[in-house]
């Protein structure tokens, strides 16, 4: 499997100063990868360093040239105050593969509307996109997301702020995604079961603890492993529940 | 009070303001938008003032009598200089130790605003007093303007129709045009700068009252009117000329100050906005 992104002793942190590391690390194509960890715990900052939004404290990231990230951020992330449609939104995505100072063409106006249909969002395109439900926003923003002819989605806790049944929508939405695309997924996400479920690999991360464990969901996923982690009783066996083979 | 028939006769004096007042009201409109979606309408306020500053500055340098100095400092090109210095220092510097951004800028402003002050008194040319820098008392401008202005003006269109597109999304979500490799700062810097500009010159024809209120006012009143973004720029420049050439003629037929005139108008936009959209927000 060809590396999309490697880390070699990478360091990670904030102004220069490291919350956790050295840490080695390669994502290939195709795979699903889910970042567990408590809260500021070091999942985004790491999640940032992939990506090359934040330089590491020391260390390489190395990234495949002309690699196409297709990015979901967190809801939060969006001011209101802007008026824009869901089209507007979904098309910022496409400039991925469009510079600067170059408009969209027709083809990125089909691509743009094909993602929005295939994330069943095409009904949605001239609705604002703050009037939206979360489960809106969210497919919204993997219609983005996909737009980009991604060779990695990267979603950040993509699934907060939706109610079960929209969490279950969402994630086979991304898993279908993948299967089609073969591009790989990365996912931030606080929720043990979704990782459980969807991810083939799974790290953990508390850079509090100095913790930083990286291998196949069937390694890590083990009662005794995530008891160690969390600190809690977990039973391995209750994961298989929610469709994963731990 | 002025007639109608009087006003149209008056043509010829008023022609050159108007032009002037519409081409600033339209940009200012428009790019106030960006002002106001970013959240940074204080920084226009403090542009405003430093823009009065480079102008109050280069009236005080001229006064002194300083021969070539004197000569060689010219209002219009000040401003810019200090106002475009003022941007670029807002747009790359965003964090300071200890105290957020926004208590910086207040700072900015309310230095410019004293310095104004302090100067205007020592001004010593009488045409140039303080409160026609500061309100605006554009009922007659220098005949280049009309030409500066709308010139300024459209290049400011020119460039926002070529990067449009692109000032939106570094606007609306900086972390993913970083992530697509957008040139950001760039982006960031040239928006602010264009602003800057926009409003030095617009500051030094007509004050920094009517330009501080085309930037936050007419953006305001649109962003109540509709929800489409494009029709958002369109609305927030039509309503920007609206509040100049209305300011200007209540201006000239009730013998009122200019720069207020136009504020009021501009006020008035938005306060019919406001009540459209009440009853509509609650449907």
């Amino acid at each position: 499997m060809q590396d999309l992104i490697e880390l070699k002793d990478v360091t990670i942190g904030y102004d220069g100063k490291g919350v956790l590391g050295p840490l080695d690390l390669s994502l290939g194509r195709g795979g699903f990868s889910g970042i567990l960890g408590p809260n500021g715990g070091g999942k985004s900052t790491l999640l940032k360093t992939m990506l090359g939004l934040l330089p590491p404290v020391s260390g390489t990231v190395e990234r495949k040239p002309g690699i196409v990230f297709g990015y979901v951020p967190q809801n939060e992330n969006f001011d209101p105050i802007f008026p824009v449609s869901v089209e507007e939104v979904v098309s910022m995505g496409r400039y991925a593969r469009v510079p600067a100072g170059k408009g969209l063409s027709k083809t990125d106006r089909d691509i743009v509307r094909r993602s929005m249909e295939k994330a069943g969002v095409g009904h949605l395109g001239k609705r604002a996109f703050r009037s939206l439900s979360g489960g809106e926003k969210q497919r919204t923003l993997l219609a983005r997301a996909v737009s980009g002819e991604p060779d990695a989605l990267v979603l950040d806790e993509p699934t907060a702020s939706i109610d079960v049944k929209g969490e279950a929508e969402i994630m086979e939405l991304v898993e279908s995604i993948r299967k089609e695309s073969g591009a790989a997924v990365i996912m931030v996400s606080h929720f043990l079961r979704t990782a459980a479920r969807y991810a083939d690999r799974i790290i953990l991360i508390d850079a509090e603890k100095g913790v930083f464990r990286e291998g196949a969901k069937s390694e890590l996923l083990t009662g005794g492993m995530l008891a160690d982690f969390f600190g809690l009783p977990v039973n391995g066996y209750s994961v298989p529940d929610f469709g994963g083979d731990v | 009070m002025t007639t109608l028939a009087e006003f149209m006769n008056s043509y010829f004096l008023w022609r050159d303001p108007m032009i002037v007042g519409a081409a600033a009201g339209a940009i200012c409109g428009f790019l106030g938008v960006y002002v106001v979606l970013r959240r940074i309408i204080f920084v226009s306020a403090a542009l405003t003032q430093v823009s009065s500053l480079g102008v109050a500055l280069s009236f005080y340098i001229e006064g002194l009598g300083l021969g070539i100095l004197s000569a060689s400092v010219h209002p219009f090109v000040f401003s810019i200089v200090l106002t475009v210095a003022a941007a670029v220092f807002f747009a790359l510097k965003k964090d300071y130790s200890r105290i957020s951004r926004e208590g910086i800028i207040g700072f900015g402003f309310l230095v410019a605003a004293g310095a104004v002050v302090i100067l205007g008194d020592r001004i010593t040319k009488g045409s140039h007093d303080i409160a026609s820098i500061l309100f605006g008392s554009a009922v007659v401008v220098d005949p280049a303007d009309a030409y500066i202005i709308p010139g300024i003006a459209l290049a400011a269109a020119a460039i926002q129709f070529i990067y449009m597109k692109d000032f939106i999304f570094v606007s609306f979500d900086e972390e993913s045009a970083r992530l697509f490799k957008y040139p950001v700062k760039e982006l960031n810097a040239g928006l602010l700068i264009m602003i800057a500009v926009v409003a030095a010159a617009a500051t030094r024809a007509l004050g920094a009252l009517p330009v501080f209120a085309f930037l936050a006012l007419p953006p305001l009143a649109a962003l109540y009117i509709t929800e489409r973004l494009r029709l958002v720029f369109l609305l927030s420049a039509v309503i920007g000329v609206l509040s100049a050439v209305l300011g200007y003629f209540f201006s000239f037929v009730l013998s009122i100050p200019t720069g207020a005139s136009m504020t009021i108008c501009a006020c008035v936009f938005f306060i019919a906005a406001l009540v459209w959209r009440g009853p509509r927000e609650h449907a």
